[in-house]
C-alpha cells in the first residue's frame, strides 16, 4: 500500500534527477554522463536532453555503508533559468523512481525506491553558489534526507576551450548520519565537454570525485 | 514526514529568493545588456573603437579565429549575437553543438569574455534573427541583440 508520503514523493520523482552541481540538463539533443562519488555513495547517470528544459536518464547509485544499490529512471526538470549578461541562475526539480536491491551479501529483498528534491545555482564566470537537497524513500533500506550547499570562486577567467579552474567548499547535512554535517573542499577543473571535481571530506576523511562529460 | 515538510519549506524559500532576484534584475536584462558590454575581446574588430565613449560602438564585434576568417574570405555574412547567461564552457559547447548542425553556418565561435556568439554564414546562405533566437533557446540560452554585416565587424558608423 502506497502511503501519502510515498505518493507525494512519486509526484516529485515524476516531476523531476542527478543531484550533481554540474548542469543536469543539457542542450536539446545532448547526452551527458555524470559520475559522482562522495563520503557515502557512488553513482553513475547517463541522461538525454530532449528539450532544453528537461533531461531523462538512467541512474545507478551504490550506497556503500548501507550495502544497497538503487537502479532508477531519473528525470530532471529545469523549472526556471535566469539570464543576465554576466550571470546565470537555475532552479531544477530532480528525482527518480526505481528499485533498491541489496549488495555485498545483503539479504534484504528488493524495494521500490523513490526520491526527489530541488537544486538551485547561481553562477558568474568567477563566482558560484549552489544548493541541492534530496529525500529518498527506499523501504527497509533507507528513508533519508540530505542537503548540501556549495560556494566557490575561479581564480582566473578562462575563455572558450581554456582550462577553467574553480576552488569550492561543500557543506553537506545528512540528519540520519552520525556525522550529520561535514565539509569538503574541492577543486573543479573544466575544459570543453569535461568537468572533473576532486575533493576530500575533512570531517570523515573520505575522498570526493565527480566527473561530467557532455556530448 | 517532518523531513519532507522541511524540504518543501526550503524549496519554497529558495523559489522566493530567486523570484525576488529575477524581478530585481533578470526580467530587465535584455534591455540593459548593452550597457554591460564595456570591454572587448583582444581579437575583435571593435577593439579599435572601444574607447571613444559611444556605447553602441563598445558592443562586441566578430571574434576572429582561423575558421571565422576563412569563412569571411569566402564571402559569408558575419553575424554577432549578444548572448545572455553564457558563463562557462558547457554554455559555449551547447551553442557550438546547436549552431554547427545548421548547414547555413560556416564558422562559429562563442567568446566568453564578451558573451558574444560570432557566426559566419556560408556564401549565399541566410539565417533570420528569429531562427538565431530559436536556436539559442534550443541551446538553453537567450539572445539579447543581433548585429550583421559592417556592424558585426565593428565598422558601422
Amino acid at each position: 500500500m502506497i502511503g501519502a508520503r510515498t505518493a507525494l514523493l512519486l509526484v516529485l520523482g515524476c516531476l523531476a534527477s542527478a543531484t550533481a552541481f554540474g548542469r543536469p540538463v543539457s542542450y536539446a539533443g545532448g547526452w551527458t554522463v555524470i559520475e559522482e562519488s562522495d563520503r557515502l555513495s557512488s553513482s553513475a547517470l547517463v541522461h538525454y536532453t530532449p528539450s532544453p528544459t528537461m533531461s531523462l536518464g538512467l541512474k545507478t547509485e551504490v550506497n556503500r555503508d548501507s550495502d544497497f544499490a538503487i537502479y532508477s529512471v531519473h528525470p530532471t526538470l529545469l523549472a526556471k533559468r535566469w539570464f543576465g549578461a554576466d550571470y546565470q541562475g537555475n532552479l531544477y526539480f530532480h528525482g527518480g523512481i526505481g528499485v533498491a536491491s541489496g549488495i555485498n551479501n545483503n539479504p534484504q529483498s528488493d524495494h521500490m525506491a523513490i526520491y526527489g528534491g530541488v537544486m538551485a545555482d547561481w553562477e558568474t564566470r568567477s563566482l558560484f553558489v549552489g544548493y541541492r537537497n534530496r529525500y529518498l524513500e527506499a523501504g527497509e533500506y533507507a528513508s533519508q534526507f540530505m542537503q548540501a550547499f556549495r560556494a566557490g570562486f575561479a581564480p582566473y577567467e578562462g575563455d572558450s576551450g581554456d582550462l577553467h579552474t574553480w576552488l569550492m567548499l561543500e557543506i553537506d547535512h545528512r540528519p540520519s548520519d552520525p556525522d550529520s554535517v561535514t565539509a569538503t573542499p574541492l577543486v573543479r577543473l573544466f575544459k570543453g565537454p569535461l568537468l572533473i571535481e576532486a575533493g576530500y571530506n575533512l570531517t570523515v576523511n573520505q575522498p570526493l570525485f565527480n566527473f561530467t562529460y557532455r556530448f | 514526514m517532518h523531513l519532507l515538510i522541511k524540504t518543501v519549506a526550503m524549496t519554497t524559500a529558495l523559489c522566493l529568493c530567486f523570484v525576488a532576484e529575477a524581478q530585481e534584475h533578470g526580467d530587465h536584462m535584455p534591455h540593459d545588456t548593452h550597457e554591460h558590454h564595456d570591454h572587448t575581446h583582444q581579437e575583435t574588430d571593435s577593439g579599435h573603437s572601444s574607447h571613444d565613449g559611444h556605447e553602441s560602438e563598445a558592443r562586441p564585434a566578430l571574434t576572429h579565429t582561423e575558421d571565422i576568417d576563412s569563412a569571411l574570405a569566402k564571402g559569408g555574412e558575419p553575424i554577432v549575437a549578444d548572448v545572455l547567461g553564457v558563463v562557462c564552457d558547457f554554455c559555449a559547447l551547447a551553442m557550438n553543438k546547436i549552431f554547427s548542425k545548421r548547414e547555413e553556418v560556416a564558422a562559429i565561435y562563442v567568446d566568453l569574455d564578451t558573451k558574444a556568439l560570432s557566426l559566419v554564414l556560408a556564401p549565399g546562405a541566410s539565417l533570420s534573427d528569429q531562427t538565431i533566437a530559436d536556436l539559442a533557446i534550443q541551446a538553453g540560452y537567450r539572445i539579447a541583440d543581433i548585429r550583421r554585416g559592417d556592424e558585426a565587424l565593428g565598422m558601422a558608423s
